[in-house]
């Protein structure tokens, strides 16, 4: 098993999304209704993590709702849905974003996240399910200041990020929705992973 | 990793995402191995990105705020309510502001 595929992602709590397109064709109302929630949900994440900002937020969702609706019940192929989520959320959070001009333009080179040999980076462990009530009050600090390092990465490699970290998109899937190969991928996964390292270093 | 990261290091380095995604052929993954067992500060890195990785992915596991999430089951009973009326497809009209 691909140890980085373990999780289905945020998106993949429910349903998934090929059956619930099936199931929207066939005139489950129900399966529509989750279709669209997810939608918008995926627009919100995006907003929020890879957009920056919560304030366009509601429009994202708002074009994910209506385009979702336009599309599902007319795609021809299911198993496609998914991809075309994410690039029509993409591409929408984009278009706005342009118009901004905080955004991180640097390149990620690998000389400057090479750890040194006196490095001692500590990361810290994942949330244990079992944690106590103010473990809860410390995972949500840590949540914000990973957060915070997800905003320092440029706005390419945080995509990736997203995509395959949290929606837990395949590698041939962002490749699909962000339009590059699926190397270019990798490399960009691979220098954020790494940037992301760095950054929490001492949490 | 050794003082001034010497080749094999850096080598690894460029492969650790591929290494713990499974991604690199058998014989690509016994040498990062090898490697790691002989070199302990190769093997914490390992062990800080797998951890970077797993904290990324805890971090989206977020549910929409209920306020987000009621205006969004508005915005579906709107527009399926509209849908339901008129026996079409909405055009941009089911936009609810709140």
């Amino acid at each position: 098993m691909n140890p980085s595929s373990r999780h289905t992602g945020a998106a993949g709590r429910d349903r998934d999304y090929p059956d619930l397109v099936r199931a929207v064709r066939t005139g489950d109302r129900q399966a529509m209704e989750r279709l669209l929630m997810r939608a918008q949900e995926a627009a919100w994440r995006f907003s929020l993590m890879v957009c920056g900002g919560a304030s366009d937020a509601e429009d994202a969702m708002q074009d994910a709702l209506l385009k979702t609706y336009r599309y599902a019940t007319r795609i021809r192929e299911p198993e496609a849905f998914k991809t075309w989520l994410y690039r029509t959320v993409r591409n929408a959070c984009l278009v706005r974003r342009r118009r901004r001009v905080d955004e991180p333009a640097h390149l990620l080179s690998l000389d400057e996240l090479m750890p040194s040999p006196d490095d001692g980076t500590r990361v810290p462990e994942p949330a244990d399910k079992g944690r106590a009530p103010d473990e809860h009050v410390a995972n949500a600090r840590l949540r914000r200041r990973i957060r915070a390092a997800l905003a320092k990465l440029p706005r390419q490699h945080r995509v990736v990020v997203f995509l395959r970290e949290i929606e837990g998109l395949s590698t041939r899937e962002v490749a699909r929705v962000v339009g590059i190969s699926e190397a270019n991928v990798k490399t960009r996964l691979h220098r954020a992973r790494l940037f992301l390292r760095r950054e929490l270093e001492g949490l | 990793m050794t003082k001034g990261h010497d080749r094999s290091c850096r080598e690894l380095v460029e492969q650790l995402s591929r290494f713990i995604d499974g991604d690199l052929s058998a014989a690509d993954r016994r040498a990062v191995a090898r490697h790691l067992r002989h070199c302990p500060c190769c093997d914490d890195f390992v062990e800080s990105l797998r951890r970077t990785v797993a904290l990324c992915h805890e971090a989206g596991q977020t549910s929409l705020p209920p306020a987000v999430r009621a205006r969004a089951r508005a915005r579906i009973r709107t527009l399926l309510g509209q849908v339901q009326t008129a026996g079409t497809a909405p055009h941009g009209t089911a936009r609810t502001r709140h």
